[in-house]
């Protein structure tokens, strides 16, 4: 929204816009093929098992995981720059939220993998 | 401050460093000097905050596949009930509010389609509150 935020510069606006815009499609997808053409609205263990170790379906939502997560990240960043911190204050935060991000992209992969070599 | 005329045209720059933390979040609610384009910033930030709390809880209960079918199963069970049905019909409109308005937000930042703001805010509007009545009716009734 604010292209001219002064502390979390050009480069990190164009970023929000771009992984949004990539969301607009993965999070649709996800959601679409998660809650609209399952009966009941949500997979059971077996849907969901037989469901990601389709490849195509285990890249999307991969991809969907590693966009969210820096999506989420960044505009927490963001949303705790503004409230006017030191530059150390700063720093914490870049460091806290980028250790968020990987976090939860390195649990979701875990997670991905520990289920499709599952019987 | 930014001057209202630069706030009503949707380039205004609420978050001038010198503010103090309080009143920084307290103008995202103040009812003065408030514009479309402000509410928008308010709207993609209250809802983004709400969709990243979202976001860990949904990782989080998704380790319940890990304990195997019977756990994943009861908590499939459990949320088919309609008082968490309305929460999905929130959870939705979260989801369309911040993800339209922020495509609202990103094709104008990048000046793609400037000349078109209020023919872009109408239309999206117009389109988020067909995709989530229709959404919320395929939830109650599919």
């Amino acid at each position: 929204m604010e292209p001219g935020n002064r502390r979390n510069g050009g480069l990190g606006w164009l970023g929000q816009a771009i992984s949004g815009v990539l969301l607009l499609v993965l999070l649709g997808l996800h959601m679409v093929a998660h809650h609209f053409v399952v009966e009941g609205g949500l997979r059971t263990y077996q849907d969901v098992l037989d469901y990601i170790r389709d490849p195509l379906i285990l890249v999307l939502e991969v991809a969907f995981l590693v966009t969210v997560s820096f999506h989420a990240m960044a505009g927490l960043r963001s949303v705790l720059l503004d409230l006017g911190l030191s530059a150390t204050q700063e720093r914490w935060v870049t460091r806290t939220v980028t250790a968020l991000g990987l976090a939860m992209v390195i649990y979701g992969v875990w997670l991905t993998i520990a289920l499709v070599s599952r019987g | 401050m930014p001057s209202v005329d630069s706030v009503s045209q949707g380039n205004g720059d609420p978050n001038t460093p010198s503010r103090t933390a309080g009143r920084q979040v307290g103008r995202w609610f103040s009812i003065r000097r408030r514009s479309l384009g402000m509410w928008g910033f308010v709207l993609n930030r209250v809802a983004g905050l709400g969709l990243v709390f979202y976001l860990m809880l949904h990782l989080g209960v998704l380790s319940l596949l890990t304990r195997g079918p019977e756990s994943w199963d009861s908590f499939v069970g459990l949320v088919r009930h309609p008082a968490f049905l309305s929460l999905d019909v929130v959870l939705l409109a979260g989801i369309i509010g911040h993800g339209l308005n922020g495509l609202r937000v990103a094709l104008i930042g990048t000046g793609i389609l400037v000349r078109w703001q209020r023919q872009m805010l109408i239309g999206l509007g117009a389109l988020g509150v067909v995709l989530l009545i229709v959404s919320a009716v395929l939830i109650f009734t599919a």
